[in-house]
């Protein structure tokens, strides 16, 4: 009677796991899909991150194996050892297995990981000294960016996008205009926090081109999952190319321009109180700089795809997008206004 | 025959019910004419004025330092409240000396109320009498004018009231108030308090007259000044002061107040980005620009700085794109309220 009601057990709990495989099976192919693409740290792109993944992934197999080992000591000591041990070879296995092996291993560990570090943070404050430099300014809720050129002049300036060559150490000058923010690219490194009155410096260097993802790392008010960033790692020359055109001072004039009528709209409405757009009269040092506004991937910093249609709900009602942000309502305005803008924004290159 | 609390409680719901049957029975007058009795009247007064004089306690009367405090007041006194109290022109109306209590003749009155009392009766009303609360809650500034205007009622002559509250005699003895009686251009110098809107634009002036009269835009003299003007008269009114010739009443005594003007203009032209204060030039006064937003020059400091207090505040609503001004004037210090300010009132067209 006993062992029947065992096989009914086992038949049980075997029907169960017949029920869960393909859902658990499932959950795993979800969880390791997350494991690559534009904002993963396991699918490195960067020398900072590829460290990061490798200590991660030694620190998983010796942590794997240790639990293994110590699961196989219990089942052994349950099932087969029947016999107690003398007091002697318990102290013995106490000692080494409850002492000596995880100092090694952690020793070992700590080495290693201090091997790592010069890769990852430099120890000295001098070494980030005649790289590009990249000034991020974290604000509620998006990143002003700014090249640098040697002498610390603006060659370019940005807003929610980061471009980098690759293969190239870059010197990250990070600032924050309101509260604590923190900026963090999972593909090519570690995070920093950027907080106000100071100055923190982050190195990084891409070793793939390709398009990456950024975030606010730090809780920073109400729409901080809102604050994202895109970041295109490009060859050197394509970089090169992407600095300069603007940087030599040939501004699109508004007559170039795809949509005239949207800058006048504008202007008239005072846009250019907060946001600047290179070669027009809007030259507002709060809001994000629109130069080139068309080219980016995001609206509202990284959170919504930049079509006209976003740019239209963005303009009208920030506020239903982003909680909290600092851009007026813009409801009011005309419909027809609203889509000048949004087109002729759209159409900026 | 011992009382017990049973008694007591007995004695109590039969005087529930006697009163409830007394006031259901109907022989309770509420007539007005026979007035309370003396001992009614005397615990009203009591009450009411224990109540006021506590609520003065805390209540710190500001400078009455501007002589056309009285100008702001007058008029409102004139149309809201000289109908009961009488003025120095008028006796008070038979209506109201059959009301019950009796509104005061304030020329004895007055003298009996220290200035923070004055500010608490006009602010709040008075319950129970015919007393209204100010149309406008948060215009602490407009009650403060009328109670700097109450004081110098028990001693006005005739020809100062009706020279204060603009009071313009059409044909034979009757004096009428119109917009004119406030905003007349000759009635206005540096120290206004009342806006000059000759020359405004047109659009800007029918908004907020449709503001005042939706309660969008709350002011105590202005929405009781605009109540019954139909949707085209308030129109038609901006049309006529539209298309006057715009005179910059500050121009020959602009009362700057010791602010830095030179300051001022860099605000106005550059703003101060740092704290997120954009440049009051790239939406007011553009050639180009929303006819939406008002022309500032040659308005006086008080009233410009006023306003600009509101808004800091919050109190101040407007047209449709009256919140836009909300963050910014947040972002004002006093000393850049009286500096721009003092910048606009001097600026020449």
């Amino acid at each position: 009677m006993n062992v029947e009601r065992l096989a009914g057990a086992a038949n049980r709990s075997r029907k169960v796991i017949y029920h869960f495989c393909p859902f658990s099976l499932a959950i795993c192919l979800l969880v390791l899909s997350s494991c690559s693409g534009v904002q993963s740290a396991l699918d490195p792109a960067g020398r900072e991150a590829d460290a990061v993944a490798t200590l991660f992934w030694v620190m998983v197999a010796g942590g794997g194996l240790i639990w293994l080992c110590v699961m196989g000591a219990f089942l052994f000591a349950g099932r087969f050892k029947t016999q107690p041990l003398t007091e002697r070879r318990a102290g013995g296995i106490i000692v080494f297995g409850g002492v000596a092996f995880p100092v090694v291993v952690l020793a070992g560990l700590i080495a290693y990981a201090g091997w790592l570090m010069p890769a990852m943070r430099p120890w000295f404050a001098g070494e980030g000294e005649g790289l590009r430099r990249i000034e991020i300014t974290a604000e509620q809720y998006w990143w002003r960016v700014r090249y640098l050129d040697d002498k610390g002049q603006v060659l370019r300036e940005s807003a929610n996008e980061v471009f980098m060559p690759v293969d190239e150490r870059v010197l990250f000058v990070l600032k924050a205009k309101d509260v604590i923010h923190s900026f963090w690219i999972p593909s090519l490194g570690g995070k920093m926090d950027a907080i106000p009155g100071r100055v923190n410096n982050l190195q990084l260097e891409a070793t793939k081109t390709g398009s990456y993802r950024g975030v606010c790392a730090e809780f920073c008010g109400t729409a901080h999952a809102l604050m994202a960033f895109t970041v295109e790692v490009l060859e050197k020359q394509a970089f090169e190319d992407w600095l300069r055109p603007k940087a030599s001072s040939t501004p699109v004039s508004a007559a170039q321009t795809p949509d005239a009528g949207g800058l006048d709209a504008f202007l008239k409405n005072g846009c250019g109180a907060c946001h600047a757009i290179d070669g027009t009269q809007a030259q507002g040092a709060i809001g994000p700089n629109l130069t080139g506004f068309g080219t980016r991937p995001t609206v509202a910093a990284g959170t919504l795809p930049n079509t006209t249609g976003h740019l239209i709900r963005f303009i009208k009602t920030p506020d239903l997008i982003k909680p909290g942000v600092n851009m007026p309502s813009y409801n009011m305005l005309l419909q027809a206004e609203v889509e000048a803008i949004s087109l002729y924004l759209k159409g900026l290159k | 025959m011992v009382l017990r609390w049973k008694h007591v409680l007995l004695a109590f719901l039969a005087a529930v019910i006697l009163g409830f049957g007394f006031a259901w029975s109907g022989l309770m007058s509420v007539g007005a004419r026979s007035g309370h009795w003396a001992v009614t009247d005397w615990f009203l007064h009591w009450v009411m004025r224990n109540s006021i004089r506590t609520a003065a306690l805390q209540t710190e009367p500001p400078p009455f330092d501007n002589p056309e405090m009285l100008k702001l007041a007058a008029g409102h006194y004139e149309q809201g409240c000289a109908f009961c109290h009488g003025s120095p022109a008028e006796e008070r109306s038979a209506v109201s000396r059959n009301m019950l209590p009796e509104p005061p003749d304030l020329k004895e009155k007055i003298p009996e109320w220290t200035k923070a009392e004055l500010f608490h009766i006009v602010q709040d009303g008075v319950r129970f009498t015919g007393m209204p609360a100010w149309p406008a809650p948060h215009r602490e500034d407009e009650v403060w004018s009328m109670v700097a205007f109450l004081e110098q009622v028990p001693q006005m002559s005739v020809e100062d009231y009706r020279s204060l509250a603009g009071l313009v005699a059409t044909g034979g003895s009757n004096a009428v108030l119109d917009c004119q009686s406030c905003h007349a251009p000759e009635r206005l110098n540096g120290k206004s308090l009342i806006p000059s809107l000759a020359g405004q634009s047109e659009t800007y002036l029918r908004e907020s007259l449709f503001a005042y009269a939706d309660g969008r835009r709350l002011s105590g003299v202005m929405q009781t000044a605009v109540t019954g003007l139909s949707k085209e008269q308030l129109a038609s009114l901006a049309r006529d002061y539209a298309s006057m010739q715009r005179g910059s009443v500050a121009n020959h005594d602009a009362d700057p107040r010791g602010a830095d003007i030179d300051k001022g203009r860099e605000l106005a032209e550059k703003g101060r980005a740092a704290d997120r204060i954009p440049a009051c030039l790239t939406c007011h006064e553009r050639a180009d620009g929303n006819p939406s937003y008002p022309e500032l020059s040659g308005q006086s400091v008080p009233y410009l700085t006023n306003q600009l207090r509101l808004f800091r505040q919050a109190h101040r609503g407007g047209t449709a794109f009256g919140h836009l001004m909300l963050p910014v004037a947040n972002n004002l210090t006093d000393a850049d309220i009286e500096n721009v300010s003092a910048y606009f009132a001097s600026k020449q067209e």
